[in-house]
C-alpha cells in the first residue's frame, strides 16, 4: 500500500514537473554580451517562474535574418526574436508571422518610462511588432591620448574634424615613429555598411532624412543634405581621412582599425563602450560626444539609430510564457542587467552604480538626440530604392567624379526615376 | 561458382539479373548520392520558381519564370555575370599555363633529388585551409601595412593598388587564387608527364626537332588527358569563385569583384530566396554547358 502511494506520488510529481518545465529560446545578434544578459535575466525570471529556462542564441546579423525568416515560415520558430526594429520589420514583411503586441502592452501597468518616440519605433502597419527594450545610441568618439598628442580638444564641428584628421595622419599621434595612422575609421564594403555611416553623418548633423522624406520626396539634392553627402563622400576620396582599404572594410575590419589603434576618430555605439573601457582594448582612452556640427543653425546630436526590442512569433514555442518573458525584459532587474551587459536600456529610473563617464554618456544622456526616420516603415519600396542608392554611392567611391555637386544632382534624378518605377 | 550464387533463385536475381550483388553493394552509395547530391540541387531549382516571401513556407507560391526575368533585367546581375566570365577565362588560362610550365620544370631531370622541395612548396597551399590563406593575402595586400607594398617600396617600385583599387582588385584575387589552386593542376600534369612515351621524344630528337616543335607536336598531344581534366576542373572552380571574394573583397571595391556566386549569396542573405536560387540555377546551367562543351572539344580535337 505504502509502495503504491509512493509510486503514485512520484509519478504525479514527475508529471507535474514535466508539465511546467518550459524552455524559452531567444535568437539575437548581441554576441557574448547579449548571451550574458539573457542568462542573467533568465535566472531572475526563473525565481518567479520555476521550471522555465531561458536559452539565448546569438547569430551574426546577416544570418539572423535568414534563419529567423526561414524558421517562421517553416513553423520552427524560436520562442522570441530580439533585434533592431527595422530588422524585425523585414521579418514581418517576409513572413507575416510576428505577433501584434498592442494588447500585451496595453495590459502592462509600468510603462511610463517609454516615450511616444520609443513607441513609434515599435509599430509597423498599425501593429506593435516589438516591445522596446534598448535604445540604440551612437556617438562620435576620439582617442583622448591622440588629441592630447596633437594639442586638440574633442572636435565639435566638421571643420574641427578635418583639422584633427590632418594632424592624426601627419603628426604620429601614437608616437610609434611610423606613418601608420588615419583620421577616421569608417566602413564601405557593403551597401548596408555604407548607409549606416551616411546615416550617422546625416542624422548627427541634425538633418531628418538621408534619402527620402515622409512624403516620398528625394532630399539628397537639397542644399544641406547635398553638403553633408558631399563631405561624406570626400572623406573616403578627395580628403583621404580613412585608410584606403576602407572600401573593402565591413564591421569586423572597421573594429580592427579602431581597436588596433590605426584611426583616431570613430563611431561609438552604446554597446561598444564596456568592451573599449577594457584594459586590453582601448583602456578607456576615448572621449564620446555628439556627431560633428555642419551648420551653425542646426544642432548636431548623438544619433538614436533605432530601438532594439523583443518580438514574439505567431508560431512561437511556448508562446504564452514567451510573452511573459518579453514583458519581464522591461522590469527594473532586466533593464539593470541590460545596462550592465549590453550598455543600453529604455528605463533609467534606478540607481546607476559603477559606470564609467563614457557609459554614462549613453545611460544618462544629456546631449542632443536625433533619431533615424525609418523610411522603410512608411514606404514599402524603400529597401529596393536604398539598395540602388548605395550601389551608386559605392561605385562613386571607387570611381570618384570630378564634380561632386553635379554627380549628386544626377543621382537625385536617378533616384526619383527609380522611386517612380517602384511606386 | 558465381559470385551472386545466394541470389540464384531469389527475387533479387529475377529483378537485377547477374549483377545483383554489385547493385546491392552500390545501392547505399547511390541513395546517398541522390539524397546528398541531387536532391538539394533539385530543391534549389524548385525554389527558383517560387516567390521569395513564400519560398520556405509549407505551401510556396509558384510564379513560373518571374524570378528569372527579374534576374536578367537586373543590371547588377548582368554586370556580375560579365565579370565572372571575364575572370574565369583569365583564371583558367593563367592557372593552366603556369601549372603546365611548372610541371615541365619539376619533371626536368636537371632538378635531380631537389625536385621534392619544389613539389612540396607548390602543393602546400592546396592543403592549407583556404580561408586562412586568403586572410593572410588580405593582410599582405593592405594599403596600410601590407607586405606587398612594403616590398615594392623597398625596391623603389610604385605601390600596388591591391584589393582597394578597382583596376587591380581582380588581378589581386587572381594571384591569391593561383597561389591556392596551381599546385593541384601541377600534380595532375606531373602524373601525365610520368606517363609520356619517351620513345616519341627520342624519335623527335633524332629528327632534330627544336624544343618548341617537340613541345607542340610530341609533348602537348600526349598531355591531353591532364589538360582535359584540369581545364574542366578549373572552369568549374573559377566560375564558382566565392571564398576569396568573401574573405578579401566582399564584392568590392564598388562592384569590381561582385561575381555571380557572391551576388547570389548576398541575395540569399537578404532572404531573396527566389532570385538567389534563380541566379544559382543559371550559374549551374552555364557551368554544365561549358564543362560538357570543353570536354567534347578536348575529346574531338586532333591534337597532333
Amino acid at each position: 500500500m505504502n509502495l503504491k502511494v509512493l509510486l503514485a506520488g512520484t509519478s504525479l510529481a514527475i508529471a507535474g514537473s514535466v508539465a511546467s518545465a518550459q524552455e524559452l529560446v531567444i535568437w539575437h545578434d548581441l554576441g557574448d554580451n547579449g548571451i550574458k544578459w539573457f542568462d542573467e535575466v533568465g535566472a531572475e525570471f526563473q525565481k518567479t517562474h520555476p521550471g522555465v529556462t531561458v536559452k539565448s542564441v546569438s547569430f551574426p546579423t546577416d544570418q539572423w535574418y535568414g534563419k529567423s525568416i526561414a524558421a517562421l515560415n517553416t513553423n520552427t520558430a524560436p520562442s522570441l526574436l530580439y533585434n533592431n526594429y527595422e530588422r524585425v520589420i523585414r521579418v514581418v514583411d517576409q513572413t507575416g508571422k510576428v505577433m501584434d503586441l498592442s494588447d500585451v502592452y496595453a495590459g502592462m501597468s509600468d510603462t511610463s518610462f517609454l516615450s511616444d518616440a520609443d513607441l513609434n519605433v515599435a509599430r509597423y502597419n498599425g501593429n506593435m511588432i516589438i516591445l522596446p527594450v534598448q535604445r540604440v545610441q551612437m556617438g562620435f568618439g576620439a582617442r583622448k591620448s591622440w588629441l592630447d598628442a596633437v594639442g586638440e580638444e574633442f572636435p565639435e564641428t566638421w571643420a574641427d574634424v578635418q583639422r584633427v584628421s590632418a594632424k592624426f595622419i601627419s603628426e604620429d599621434p601614437d608616437g610609434n615613429g611610423k606613418d601608420d595612422t588615419f583620421g577616421l575609421a569608417l566602413e564601405a564594403a557593403n551597401p548596408r555598411d555604407l548607409i549606416h555611416m551616411l546615416d550617422l553623418y546625416t542624422f548627427g548633423a541634425g538633418l531628418r532624412h538621408s534619402l527620402i522624406d515622409g512624403d516620398g520626396e528625394i532630399v539628397i539634392d537639397e542644399p544641406r543634405h547635398k553638403q553633408v553627402l558631399v563631405e561624406f563622400m570626400k572623406t573616403f576620396t578627395d580628403y583621404g581621412y580613412v585608410s584606403p582599404d576602407t572600401v573593402t572594410h565591413s564591421f569586423p575590419e572597421m573594429y580592427q582599425v579602431i581597436e588596433g589603434g590605426r584611426a583616431g576618430m570613430f563611431r561609438v555605439g552604446d554597446w561598444n563602450v564596456k568592451k573599449w573601457d577594457g584594459a586590453d582594448v582601448l583602456n578607456g582612452d576615448f572621449v564620446i560626444g555628439e556627431w560633428p556640427q555642419h551648420f551653425d543653425d542646426v544642432e548636431n546630436a548623438v544619433v538614436i539609430g533605432g530601438m532594439r526590442g523583443v518580438a514574439v512569433p505567431e508560431n512561437a514555442q511556448n508562446k504564452d510564457m514567451a510573452v511573459e518573458f518579453a514583458k519581464f525584459l522591461l522590469s527594473v532587474e532586466a533593464q539593470k542587467a541590460s545596462l550592465n551587459n549590453v550598455g543600453a536600456a529604455v528605463r533609467g529610473d534606478f540607481e546607476l552604480e559603477g559606470l564609467s563617464d563614457r557609459r554614462l554618456v549613453f545611460a544618462q544622456p544629456s546631449h542632443n538626440l536625433n533619431a533615424y526616420d525609418f523610411p522603410e516603415s512608411v514606404h514599402s519600396y524603400y529597401p529596393e530604392l536604398e539598395a540602388d542608392f548605395h550601389r551608386e554611392l559605392l561605385e562613386a567611391l571607387v570611381n570618384p567624379p570630378s564634380d561632386w555637386g553635379s554627380y549628386i544632382d544626377d543621382l537625385a534624378g536617378k533616384m526619383r526615376a527609380k522611386r517612380d518605377s517602384l511606386k | 561458382m558465381k559470385a551472386n550464387a545466394p541470389y540464384e533463385n531469389g527475387v533479387a536475381r529475377r529483378w537485377l539479373g547477374d549483377n545483383a550483388t554489385f547493385y546491392l553493394f552500390a545501392a547505399p552509395f547511390a541513395a546517398l548520392t541522390i539524397v546528398m547530391g541531387l536532391w538539394p540541387i533539385a530543391l534549389s531549382i524548385q525554389t527558383s520558381f517560387t516567390e521569395s516571401y513564400t519560398a520556405l513556407s509549407p505551401a510556396p507560391n509558384y510564379i513560373g519564370l518571374v524570378n528569372y526575368v527579374e534576374v536578367f533585367n537586373d543590371p547588377a546581375f548582368v554586370k556580375s555575370a560579365w565579370l565572372t566570365l571575364r575572370y574565369t577565362v583569365l583564371a583558367v588560362v593563367l592557372n593552366l599555363l603556369i601549372a603546365l610550365f611548372y610541371a615541365m620544370f619539376l619533371s626536368s631531370a636537371l632538378l635531380g633529388r631537389g625536385a621534392w622541395i619544389f613539389k612540396l612548396c607548390c602543393f602546400l597551399p592546396v592543403v592549407t585551409p583556404d580561408v586562412a590563406g586568403y586572410i593572410v593575402w588580405k593582410w599582405m595586400y593592405s594599403g596600410d601595412f601590407g607586405a606587398v607594398n612594403a616590398a615594392l617600396t623597398a625596391l623603389g617600385l610604385p605601390e600596388f593598388g591591391g584589393v582597394s583599387s578597382v583596376s587591380t582588385a581582380t588581378i589581386a584575387i587572381l594571384i591569391a587564387e593561383m597561389w591556392y589552386h596551381v599546385g593541384f593542376y601541377v600534380v595532375i600534369f606531373l602524373a601525365n608527364f610520368a606517363m609520356l612515351d619517351r620513345s616519341l621524344d627520342e624519335a623527335a630528337r633524332l629528327d632534330r626537332a627544336g624544343f618548341w616543335r617537340k613541345f607542340w607536336k610530341v609533348t602537348l598531344p600526349q598531355l591531353r588527358p591532364a589538360i582535359t581534366i584540369n581545364s574542366i576542373y578549373a572552369l568549374i572552380q573559377f566560375l564558382k569563385t566565392f571564398t576569396v571574394v568573401v574573405v578579401i573583397t566582399k564584392g568590392g571595391p564598388g562592384t569590381a569583384t561582385n561575381f555571380v556566386s557572391y551576388y547570389a549569396y548576398r541575395q540569399f542573405d537578404q532572404a531573396q530566396y527566389g532570385t538567389a536560387t534563380a541566379m544559382a540555377t543559371i550559374l549551374f546551367s552555364v557551368i554544365m554547358v561549358l564543362a560538357f562543351a570543353l570536354y567534347w572539344f578536348n575529346q574531338r580535337r586532333d591534337w597532333r
